[in-house]
């Protein structure tokens, strides 16, 4: 390290990338297999190849951040404005889907009936387990914002609590929807209102499961003594990302669910 | 005795993976401490910490460098830790281009507009 004298993180070689790209590869088409009724052998395969491959790459990028100190204020200012260009692209990712929701139901076709829901379509009922899960998310929110408290006031059993609440409330939402979608009266393939639905109220699911894994992986982190009152940027893009979640579901609640119905 | 050491093995590593810290785990509920911020950063990380205690709010000189009189005898002083360092003087304030130069160790330089650059040694941060 002779006449370091910058700021910036110069990262080492990786294997990672390429491992990535192999298992999304096979990842993609063992699916395609699968979508195809052959067996499900290479989307393992691709899971396997996958998941290993993120938990290596997470895993370095830890090391770089909290064990090596790679990460200074400047590297800091650009893992902040990577997540806020990160999810901008969510919320654009969500667009599209309320757009569709937004073009089919406001002048419904003839082939539906002209009317929202569609004719046969027994929608939930909004103020039932939605309603639950809109308070579960809210309460969520609370409860990251008293572990972010937490940290910053050095606090490490408060930080704990308010983390795991977190977590344990992201599972319940969870396995309401689980429930919820076990008991639909409507599926993926009835009419554009289960296909808007589906589409919608499925990738918000798979966001709050990722969101949740993220909170879960600082949550371990910060058993494993990795963050500091100044040094926890991995919890604060974990909250901005549980937040967004949180905004989308309260949209997907007061449009999809409510006025919807 | 191949069952025995992976029994130990497995229960090591998973006792490592979730309480890294063993102590930690051990010690009472209540006197758990979040980690002192200098004492937990490292690297270039506790570098630029150590450095923003001290006064230096630049320990990499990123910001722009405040001319000095500019004269042969009193030229403005350029911190480097290589040979030589790119220099881009702003000739006068309103001045809508910059000029650049190279200003090599032992070696002053004048720029077109007669203000003198001297490369001086850096202490690494
Ligand atoms: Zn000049």
């Amino acid at each position: 390290m002779k006449n370091f004298n910058h700021p910036y993180h110069l990262v080492d070689y990786s294997p990672w990338p390429l491992t990535s790209a192999i298992g999304v590869l096979t990842l993609v088409s063992g699916m395609v297999k699968w979508f195809h009724n052959f067996n499900l052998n290479l989307t393992i395969l691709g899971y396997l190849i996958t998941l290993l491959s993120m938990y290596q790459w997470w895993r370095d990028i830890c090391r770089e951040g909290t064990l090596q100190g790679n990460h200074t204020i400047l590297v800091t200012k650009g893992l902040r404005w990577g997540m806020i260009l990160f999810i901008t692209s969510e919320v654009f990712f969500f667009l599209s889907f309320f757009w569709a929701f937004f073009h089919s139901s406001l002048s419904p076709n003839i082939e539906v009936g002209t009317t929202w829901p569609p004719i046969g379509i027994m929608p939930f009922n909004p103020f039932q387990i939605p309603l639950l899960n809109t308070i579960i998310l809210i309460t969520s929110g609370i409860t990251i914002t008293w572990a972010h408290h937490a940290i910053m006031n050095n606090n490490f059993n408060q930080m704990k609590q308010g983390l795991l609440t977190t977590i344990l409330l992201g599972f319940y939402f969870t396995i309401l929807q689980g429930f919820e979608y076990i008991e639909a009266p409507f599926s993926i393939a009835d009419s554009i209102y289960g296909s808007t639905f589906f589409m919608a109220t499925g990738f918000h699911g798979l966001h709050v499961i990722i969101g949740s894994l993220f909170l879960l992986i600082c949550y371990i982190r910060h058993i494993n003594n990795h963050f500091s009152m100044n040094h926890h940027f991995g919890f604060e893009a974990a909250a901005w990302y549980w937040h967004f979640v949180d905004v989308v579901w309260l949209f997907l609640y007061i449009s999809i669910y409510w006025w919807g119905n | 005795m191949a069952s025995l050491c992976r029994q130990i093995v497995r229960g090591n590593t998973l006792r490592r993976v979730l309480f890294s810290s063993a102590s930690s785990a051990r010690r009472g509920y209540a006197d758990q401490m979040m980690p002192d911020p200098l004492e937990h950063a490292t690297g270039m990380e506790r570098k630029e910490l150590l450095a923003m205690e001290a006064g230096n709010d630049d320990p990499f000189n990123m910001k722009v460098l405040k001319k000095s009189a500019g004269t042969r005898e009193n030229p403005t002083l350029v911190p480097s830790c290589f040979d030589a360092r790119i220099v881009g003087c702003i000739c006068e304030e309103h001045s809508t281009v910059v000029t650049w130069l190279w200003v090599h160790k032992d070696h002053p330089r004048r720029c077109e507009c007669g203000h003198w650059y001297k490369l001086i040694e850096k202490e690494l941060p």
